[in-house]
Order: structure tokens, then sequence, then C-alpha cells
């Protein structure tokens, strides 16, 4: 995985696999209209501010538990390459978000290198993985405006794609500012310094003891920067979550959890790393609880854990195997597994306060990874398999292949649902029966009338006219 | 062979996206977006359409057809918009179109307070008894959305 990687046949089409993969499901997030929740509003914000700095100094008041200046200078930006390059706010909008599925994509290509035909088909199996697991799929359905999360998993994957490379002087540089684009749109953007840490833990040769101590010093100086700002950790009861077969509101969450919250927050690191290496639970709630209660399991539950689990097993076969020796013995692949299973179980620490399949999404970005590393390891031994034995395992990899990439068809549904959903959302904003409601600021009432108007004009699919069993096996 | 059969569900998936993509560009692709009527619309409960429709200068007080299976099983239906509301218990999509230049006369209103009795949805009902009083008599009254005779 260190070498160069040539331009060989093998490559080549690991590239036109990804991109006739791709293409449909940049479509897909494309129809989905700008949301009215969690993007109208900072929208309007952005667009009715007075200048970009007063927005930026407006920005670190919003709220006492979050610092994320960029969320709202970023939008400010995109409305201004809206007009200046006279496109609509959704081609601009929708625009960055399928260039980030693109950046991801092309990211995870540069950590696996695909350069001959094992790692071809091992690209096969781990690339469905990356686009079916649902924490990747969480950073395609919503948009704050833009997805922060997947800005930041893009930056954790950078890190790592550099840290598999030799060592270079603008390393530590590139990483800083990867850390503070990141820890500048929202607080998981953390996932870069602890994507560092684990990098130069594995002994992985890119990170150098010089990217460690910048990436940290400025990790602490943010640290600093809120603690002097006011800005506090989230508690319990500032979300919603799950806890067992119910999802609580914020308010029962801190009548319930609040005087004693240690037991819950250890419930929710389990469950987002469990989120992540077996699909369930789900925002906190355990559908195969629900299941088991009700005697009856939703096939989308049975496709979701069938795959992940067996996924997960091979994940553990690996670790098992080659992870054994000392670090100094680790192979570069070993170096990456290492790497990116410790960012995979550090993610699931930012869970502690509530679920939400965003919060896990760099880490599904890394259970991706280590699969690739996992199957490509499993596949090369085939042949000193007894025959058996060797088919055996392959019927095993094509049968989880088949259920990821039955997932991945399941976001193009998810996607059609989602565009219908936040299309119908915009039908309620400036009601004709309610013109009292309609905003008085002419600024934000011409914003949002013409991200109304886009809104409307997007046609979408009803779930009406999409197969009738989707629901049942894409939609949990 | 053995590659071959790992890479399989890969290989099914890249084709049917290369469909998709080949049906994309002829101006189809995956589940695109289906012309449907204002009353389909609303029978879809897909209230962003039938607003589309309506800015685009569609009578909302014009019958339109619904196709089999949205409102009725094994015919389709000529319905108003309103009453295609009313039959999909669509509270929402009622109150829109009656926002957005709907009619309702006296015996269209008998006729969706008498849809709304065999449809039963209590959000439809409170729009509608704002417009009425007392109960409805529905004796003689053909549903629109009975099967054509």
């Amino acid at each position: 995985m260190l070498e160069v990687a040539g331009r060989s046949k093998a490559a080549l089409l690991a590239l036109a696999i990804a991109a006739l993969i791709t293409i449909p499901l940049a479509n897909s997030l494309y129809r989905v209209p700008i949301q009215v929740s969690d993007s109208l509003e900072p929208i309007v914000v952005a667009a009715t501010a007075a200048s970009t700095i007063s927005l930026l100094k407006d920005s670190i008041a919003f709220s006492p538990t979050t610092l994320r200046p960029s969320r709202y200078l970023q939008a400010r930006w995109l409305l201004a390459l809206a007009e200046s390059a006279k496109v609509t706010y959704t081609a601009v909008f929708r625009g960055v978000h399928v260039a980030l599925l693109v950046v991801l994509v092309a990211l995870f290509m540069l950590a696996v290198r695909v350069r001959d035909w094992t790692d071809l088909t091992a690209f096969s199996v781990a690339f469905l993985v990356l686009l079916g697991i649902h924490t990747f799929a969480a950073m395609l359905f919503e948009a704050f405006p833009v997805n922060h999360y997947a800005e930041v998993g893009a930056c954790a994957l950078a890190v790592f794609v550099l840290a598999q490379r030799a060592p270079r002087r603008y390393v530590p540089v590139v990483v800083c500012a990867l850390l503070v684009a990141a820890l500048s749109v929202i607080e998981s953007g953390a996932m870069v310094w602890l994507a560092v840490v684990c990098c130069a833990a594995a002994g992985m040769p890119g990170i150098r003891r010089s990217t460690v101590i910048s990436s940290t010093v400025l990790f602490g100086a943010y640290l600093l920067v809120r603690h002097q700002l006011g800005i506090v950790s989230p508690g319990i009861g500032g979300h919603g979550s799950g806890y067992g077969t119910t999802f609580y509101s914020a308010e029962e969450l801190t009548q319930k959890f609040g005087a004693h919250p240690a037991g819950f927050m250890l419930y929710n690191v389990v469950g987002g790393l469990a989120s992540l290496l077996f699909a369930e639970p789900r925002n906190g709630v355990y559908s195969l609880l629900i299941s088991w209660r009700e005697g009856e399991i939703h096939p989308v539950v049975t496709v979701n854990v069938l795959s992940s689990l067996a996924t997960t097993i091979l994940l553990l076969w690996y670790a098992a195997r080659y992870l054994r020796t000392r670090r100094t013995d680790w192979s570069p692949p070993d170096r990456a597994f290492a790497a990116a299973a410790v960012i995979l179980v550090a993610n699931a620490a930012l869970t502690a306060v509530y679920i939400k399949d965003e919060i896990i999404s760099v880490g599904g970005l890394f259970y991706a990874v280590c699969t690739f590393i996992a199957v490509r390891a499993l596949i090369a031994s085939l042949p000193q398999r007894r025959v058996t034995l060797a088919w055996a395992l392959c019927v095993f990899l094509a049968a989880d292949a088949a259920l990821w990439g039955f997932r991945v068809a399941g976001v193009h549904y998810q996607l059609r649902y989602d565009a219908f959903k936040t299309r119908n959302d915009w039908a309620e904003v400036l009601r004709e029966d309610k013109r009292d409601d309609w905003p008085h600021d002419t600024r934000e009432l011409a914003v949002t009338r013409r991200l109304q108007s886009e809104a409307i004009e997007r046609r979408t699919t009803s779930p009406s006219f999409l197969p009738r069993r989707g629901d049942v096996y894409w939609v949990e | 062979m053995m590659r071959l059969l790992i890479a399989g569900p890969c290989i099914v998936l890249t084709a049917m996206s290369a469909w998709w993509t080949t049906g994309l560009a002829a101006g189809g692709g995956l589940w695109p977006p289906d012309d449907v009527t204002l009353a389909e619309a609303v029978a879809t409960r897909n209230n962003a359409e039938a607003l589309r429709v309506i800015q685009q200068g569609v009578d909302p007080n014009r019958p339109g057809r619904v196709r089999d299976g949205l409102l009725t099983n094994g015919y389709a239906v000529d319905v108003l918009p309103v009453e295609a509301a009313v039959a999909a218990q669509r509270a929402d999509a009622l109150r829109m179109l009656l926002a957005n230049g709907a009619k309702v006369d006296d015996h269209e209103l008998t006729v969706l307070r008498c849809l709304e009795q065999s449809r039963h949805d209590s959000g439809v009902r409170d729009i509608l008894d704002e417009r009425a009083a007392g109960e409805a008599d529905c004796s003689g009254v053909q549903l629109p959305i009975d099967r054509p005779r």
C-alpha cells in the first residue's frame, strides 16, 4: 500500500467501477432539495448579516454549547457564489454536497490503492461497504446547509492518506489546515486530531512527531478558545436519543438520566461502537430487541445486521491473525488496519451524550478501509487453503458483498424518499393562508421565497411510485 | 473464477448503475419523477408537486384523472383535487388547495362531507365542518370515487 500506484488494468477498472456506481448516486443526492430544517435558518442568517465579519462575530454567540463559525460563513460564501455565477442556490448547495461525495470516494480510493487483481476483488467488496453502511448514508441525507460530517470525514481520510505516504515537509501544515477546517464547522472535527494520533501510534510513516505536536497544540488552543468564550460541552438533555427499545426526547432523557448520567453515557459509547460493527442500535434504539418482543423481525434489520456481522467477523479475524505480533513487526497494511480500527473505536466515544448515525460517520469510512485490508488478506490466503474451504470463503464473501450491494441500492431509495419529504416541507413554508407568519425582513423574505421556488420546481418521485416493498427492505 | 464470484455483486451493481446512468442521459434513469395530474399529486401526498402544478396555471377546480391503485382499486377515476385530498385523507393538501384557489360550493361541500364519512379523517372533517354546520345528508349522493357505471 505504500508503493506508487501504477495505472494497472486493475486500478483503471476500480476507477471505472467507482465512477459508474457513484454517478447515479450523485444524481440521487443532487435531486434532494435544500432542506427547510437545519438549512433555511443558517442560510437566512448568512444572507441577512451586515458583513462577513459581523457574521463571524455573531456566530460565536449563537449557541452556548457549539462553536461552528464556518457553518454560517460557508453558507454566505456559497450564496455569494450562486449570485456571481448566476446559478440557483440549489445548484450550488447541492453541488457542494455532490462534490463532497466525490471527494470521499476519491479519498477512499487513494486510501486503499488498488494495484492488482487481488486488490480489485477486495475493493469490489469494500466499496460496497463504504457506500452501503448506514453512517455513510447519514452523510448524504442531511445538510446544515453543507454536510459538516462529510467535511470532517474527508479531512480525516485525507490525514489517513497522507499518513500512508512517505513523510513530506508540508504534511504538518496540511494536517493543521485540515484540523482547523474541520473544527470550525463542527465539534466532530476532533476526529481529525484523533486520526493524526492514531496514525502516528500505529507507526504509519507519513505522520511524524512534528505533525502530532503541531496538531495537538492546535487542538489544545481550540479547547482553550472554547473555554475562554464560555462554550461548554453539551450535556445530556441537549438532544433526544434512544435507550433500549425507546427513543426519548431531550426532556425525557434529562428526567431519566440527568442526575446520574454515567451509565447512560457508557450505554451510548458501547451503542455507537455496536452500531458501526453490527448496524445495531440505530440512534440508540435496538430494533432487534423490538423484533424479539414482537416476534417478528423487519427484513431491513436482518439485511443490515447480517452484512455488518459478517464483515465485522472478517475484521476480527484479521486483527487476531495479523496484529498479534509486536508493532515493529507490522506490515504497512497491518499499521493501516490498526490505525483505522482505533479511529473507528475512538469515534464511538463521541456518542457519549447522544447517538446518531452522523456522529459515527467518520468511523464508518474507516470501517470500509479496514474491510478492504481484511478482505484482501483473506483473498490472498485462499491459494494456501483447502479447495472446499477456499470456495466456502468465496461464497461467504460473495454473500456478504451481495447484502452490502443491496444496502447501496437502498441508499437510492432513501434519497428519493428524502427528496420527496424535503420538497414537501417547502409546501408548508410561506403558506398563503398564513401570510401573517411570513418574514417581515425583505431580504429574508426574498431568500426564503427563492429557496422555496427552487425546491418546488425540483420535481421528485412520490413514494407511491417507488417499489411497494421498498420500505420493508430499505428503511429502518 | 473465485475472484469473479466475490466481485459478482459489485459487477451486478456496476452494470445496474451504468444502466441507470444511461437512462439518466435519456431523461429517465432510476425512479424518475412521474408525470401526474393535480389530483394525482394530491392523492399521492405530493403537496409540493400540487403547488408547482397550480403555480404553472392549472385550475385547481378542474377534475383530473387519478390512475388505478391510488384512490381506488381496479379502476381509474376523474375527481376534483379537493375530492382527491378528502379521499386520500390529506387535511394538509385540502387546506393548501383551499388557500390556492380551490372553490367548494354547497353541493361540493356535501359531496366532500359524505366522502369524508366513508374515509374518516378528523383533520379533514375539522376543515369541512368550519364551512357547514350539522350532519350532511348523504342520501342519493354519488361519491366521486365510486366505480363509474
